[in-house]
């Protein structure tokens, strides 16, 4: 983290050499440092902007106008709490979060370790399987989730129901990538000595694998949490009617069209809540984790996502 | 291990659950764009291979080819998505490069505020700048002043002032916004993992500064560069919410738009299904292509 | 008969095509320290997984006190090990994972703690018990995996491996103390390792694997000192091979080295071309002219300082390179580059091998390839 060596090298060879760091953009840390500080800007401040409207006293959602809560608490009917199709957003996307949350994990889980483990026929077809949610375009999964629950699944139909199938659907394997990386971390000689010592394998599982999996659960859930809360498409797809509608679709609904700053306020809730899940998830993980010799957390955390398109 | 039996027990739950919301859920698009509608317009899937009805497959490609009804969307998609995935590259290498090299102490913010955006709802960060583009917005007022408006419209990039008035611009813009943090992950591992000895061996052996980065850095993070394409051109390739929040006019609408507007919209839900059929084909050498770099890495982690 | 006797019986273990160990017999009685010394991939630890558990041999059987465990899951074998790595539960106390196994087995909760106590104290880490185990050291840890496996009392302890993540310094000590609770508990030791030193001075017998087999089980001194193949000379120490023709003569043989005629006291399993050997310690270097059997000439070609002793290279009047140790004690002429010698070859000392001269020249490798060219 520190200055390192090498900085120092580049220095020292541009004092010597200053031929090259006027030719070369790349030795010269300077112009980068600058290209990233100013996408970084660019790419929060929008989002901080409509954020810091959600706060405003007057009705603009484009400008400045003063502070106050009365878009999130204020007893209009505009407000977040006033509007009861607003309100109804936010625990619609809390409830779905939730369930998708205490189902996907688990299944997840026994997901991977079955399929870190099972080697032998149909193994290959059952880990592309696995994977290739993370890499279908949501359209094409909503569209298929779609088409099954108004033919095959018309029993279920669209709804709550099939929100949370399809939340759990394309959540899990990220469960399965996070759990399946824990597992490499770990090692299969922990499982070995268990049953050496006489552990039998559920008490192997139990005992020894479970609790050293734990960070990988606690990471999960609350990034299956975070999933879910952010979820647009298919929310919409598997939606039946204004009650199952999210906070993403609220927002949707309502970007280009009545101009309150009462959507600033939801949308920054629903922010809180998954930043909320996601400091969470780092505090655990990095608890559980301590001591243990390996990279920054945040770069764990950071990597377990790098095979999600949404 | 002596209980072989336990493991493919503990995978059953989880694979029955993708087996039928996953693979027959794309086997009910496969049925119902091979399938026909009823007397309401309600499509009628075939489930049995011998039945299928290919009349909406041929319509869809019919109307994808030259002259076709959607060739236009196509032309446009692909160039939206090209243009976006350039910007996205041009962008997010320097920013990647910079965060995994030289950010020093400053580091863990750096990968924190790229990390980020990641975790915002991508329809928030797009709903924040349909509050800035606003035609009284901080944005358009920004870009106003700066006469940029006045430059893309002399250069034929903008009609008028109206960035929200279904600028295909502002689309590409969006797209880059929306992806690039996609982008910048992969492109961070990648960079991250050479080992800065080979840059100094590179050095060592009297490689100025531009041919270390041409001749070893830039082929070193190949796999990351087309990963973080692949990631991201996928989405886009599905993107229907960034054109409607942006534009939402016809004139910049890309195929995510026509298959919605198919399967959403009513009595073409079939044709929608078949389209959907023909985009999973086209991106399904894309999407397998990820994952094998996706193991890859993994059997790295685990050597 | 007392517990801990370990048999295997025509053990073999394939992987597809790869064949990792590839029959062994083997009978380790109980209480001794056994080692199993090779290279990797030599099947050592393939084998010591197989006793363990961990895999299932395609072949053969493993008898502990003479029953059959080979389909014994690991959990409920009277076996345990030290693993490599030390694969320690890094969510658990250093008692907790000392007392881990006595759960499974039926023992009160003041026996379970009286034994943890006790184990603990002897492999030295009872103040030790409520750290956690990332917050210990290399050597530390290993006696937390140590402890651990010993508190079960099985009869025999297999040992994968277990210094070998530690420095040279600590190594040494843990030799030692190993061998003092192996003595101690009178538990049959199992010990996979591809350290000659620590084979050498730690076990009642060593068996040298290669390429899935057994090539020369023995007790430390007799295979260090009478070698049956090249490879095994060139595994435990270092070694001079001649290639020779050995004619049958008397106890021993006589050695035929280009015009040379040797005596050797060995007698090889058939006359014929073949290999000899002897250890460089074992090579005299005499002033140029002695009389007597078993000298040959020669002359000096290059000569390495190695502090305690001189490692001298000498070209032999047939053309072989020759390595003699010669002692840096005061008593000892320290020789040049050009000095000509007698080279004294004690008939005592020169072995000739079992192997054939062709396999002995694919086996060497390292120093032993001056002497085989």
């Amino acid at each position: 983290m520190s200055a390192t060596p090498t900085e120092q090298a580049v220095t020292t060879q541009q004092t010597r050499s200053p031929r090259f760091s006027l030719g070369n953009p790349w030795s010269k840390p300077r112009w980068l440092t600058g290209v990233t500080w100013v996408y970084i800007l660019w790419s929060l401040l929008p989002v901080l902007l409509a954020i810091r409207v959600a706060f405003n006293e007057g009705r603009s959602r484009t400008s400045i106008d003063g502070w106050s809560l009365k878009w999130f608490f204020g007893d209009n009917s505009f407000s977040v709490f006033g509007d009861p199709a607003l309100q109804d957003a936010l625990t619609h996307s809390l409830l779905l979060a939730g369930l998708a949350m205490l189902i996907a994990t688990p299944l997840g889980i026994m997901l991977a370790i079955g399929l870190q483990r099972w080697r032998g026929r149909g193994s290959g077809p059952a880990n592309v399987v696995a994977l290739l949610p993370l890499v279908t375009p949501e359209l094409v999964f909503a569209v298929g989730l779609f088409l099954l629950f108004t033919t095959l699944l018309s029993t279920i139909g669209l709804g709550t129901t099939a929100q949370v199938i399809g939340h759990v659907t394309f959540s899990m394997s990220f469960v399965v990538v996070i759990v399946r990386g824990r597992l490499v971390t770990v090692g299969p000689d922990v499982e070995e000595a268990a049953a050496d010592l006489g552990a039998p394998p559920l008490a192997v599982i139990w005992r020894v694998l479970l609790p050293l999996l734990a960070p990988a659960i606690a990471a999960s859930l609350l990034i299956v949490f975070a999933l879910s809360i952010d979820d647009f498409v298919v929310s919409q797809y598997l939606a039946s009617g204004a009650e199952t509608a999210t906070v993403p679709m609220r927002i949707y609904a309502q970007a280009r069209g009545a101009p309150l700053p009462s959507v600033n306020a939801l949308a920054t809730l629903m922010l809180l809540f998954t930043l909320l899940a996601l400091v969470l998830a780092y505090v655990v993980f990095r608890f559980m984790t301590r001591g243990e010799k390996r990279g920054s957390a945040i770069e764990q955390i950071a990597s377990i996502d790098s095979g999600g398109g949404r | 291990m002596q209980k072989r039996r336990i493991w493919g027990f503990l995978a059953a739950p989880g694979m029955l659950w993708l087996g039928l919301f996953f693979v027959v859920a794309f086997y009910a698009v496969i049925s119902v764009g091979l399938g026909n509608i009823n007397t309401l317009y309600q499509p009628i899937p075939y489930w049995n291979p011998l039945d299928w009805n290919f009349g909406y497959l041929v319509q869809a490609i019919e109307s994808v080819i030259p002259g076709g009804q959607n060739w236009p969307v196509v032309v446009r998609s692909v160039i939206y998505i090209t243009v976006a995935i350039t910007g996205a590259l041009l962008i997010g290498y320097p920013v990647a490069y910079y965060a995994s090299r030289h950010a020093g102490r400053w580091r863990g913010l750096v990968v924190v505020l790229l990390i980020l955006p990641f975790w915002i709802s991508y329809i928030m960060r797009m709903f924040a700048w349909t509050n800035l583009l606003a035609p009284d917005g901080y944005g358009s007022k920004v870009l106003s002043a700066l006469s940029i408006d006045s430059l893309f419209s002399s250069i034929g990039l903008l009609d008028g002032t109206d960035w929200l008035g279904g600028q295909g611009i502002t689309v590409i813009i969006a797209l880059i916004y929306g992806y690039v943090p996609f982008f910048i992950l992969p492109l961070f591992a990648s960079l991250d993992r050479i080992d800065q000895r080979v840059i100094e061996a590179a050095r060592d052996l009297g490689a100025p500064p531009p041919s270390s980065f041409w001749r070893v850095i830039l082929p070193m993070s190949k796999p990351g560069i087309l990963a973080g394409l692949v990631l991201v051109a996928l989405p886009m390739a599905g993107d229907y919410y960034t054109q409607t929040l942006m534009s939402g006019s016809p004139s910049t609408s890309m195929i995510g738009n026509t298959i919605n507007d198919y399967i959403q919209g009513g009595p073409d839900k079939s044709l929608g299904a078949a389209m959907t059929i023909l985009l999973s084909v086209v991106l399904l050498f894309f999407m397998l292509y990820y994952l094998r770099s996706l193991r890859r890495d993994q059997g790295e982690v685990a050597a | 008969m007392s517990e801990g006797d370990i048999r295997l019986e025509g053990l073999v273990k394939n992987y597809g095509d790869v064949v990792a160990v590839d029959g062994i017999d083997l009978h380790i009685p109980s209480g001794e320290f056994f080692t199993m010394l090779g290279p990797s991939g030599c099947g050592k630890t393939t084998t010591l997984r197989m006793i363990a558990g961990f895999e299932r041999p395609t072949e053969g059987q493993i008898l502990l006190d003479g029953v059959d465990m080979s389909s014994t899951p690991p959990h409920k074998r009277r076996v345990n090990t030290v693993f490599q790595n030390y694969a320690l539960f890094t969510h658990m106390t250093v008692a907790e994972n000392v007392g881990f196994g006595l759960r499974y087995q039926k023992v009160s909760k003041d026996e379970a703690k009286r034994r943890v106590d006790a184990v603990m104290e002897m492999v030295q880490i009872s103040e030790l018990g409520e750290r956690r185990t990332s917050e210990l050291s290399g050597g530390q840890q290993q006696r937390v995996a140590l402890a651990r496996a010993l508190v079960l009392e099985a009869p025999v302890l297999l040992l994968d491996e277990p210094l070998g993540a530690l420095d040279a310094r600590l190594r040494l000590d843990l030799q030692v103390e190993l061998k003092r609770i192996q003595e101690q508990l009178e538990v049959t030791f199992i010990y996979v390792t591809h350290d000659q030193d620590e084979a050498l001075t730690m076990s009642d017998r060593v068996a040298v694997m290669k390429g899935g087999k057994i090539e020369q089980c023995d007790v430390p001194q007799k295979l260090y000192e009478e070698p049956n193949t090249a490879f095994v000379a060139n595994f435990l120490g270092s070694a001079n091979l001649l290639s020779v023709e050995a004619r049958a003569a008397g106890a021993g043989c006589d050695v035929i080295l280009g015009n040379f005629t040797l005596k050797s006291e060995s007698k090889p399993e058939q006359a014929g071309v073949g290999t000899a050997m002897i250890r460089p310690e074992y090579v005299k270097l005499e002033p140029q002219g002695s009389e007597g059997e078993n000298r040959i000439p020669g002359m000096v070609e290059e000569v390495v300082y190695m502090g305690f002793h001189q490692d001298v290279r000498v070209r032999l009047a047939n053309g072989e390179l020759i390595r003699a140790d010669v002692p840096n004690d005061g008593d000892s002429p320290e020789y040049e580059q050009g000095n000509a010698v007698a080279v004294h070859l004690r008939a005592a000392n020169l072995r000739v091998l079992d192997d054939y001269p062709d396999q002995a020249a694919d086996e060497t490798s390292g120093d032993a390839d001056i002497a085989a060219v």
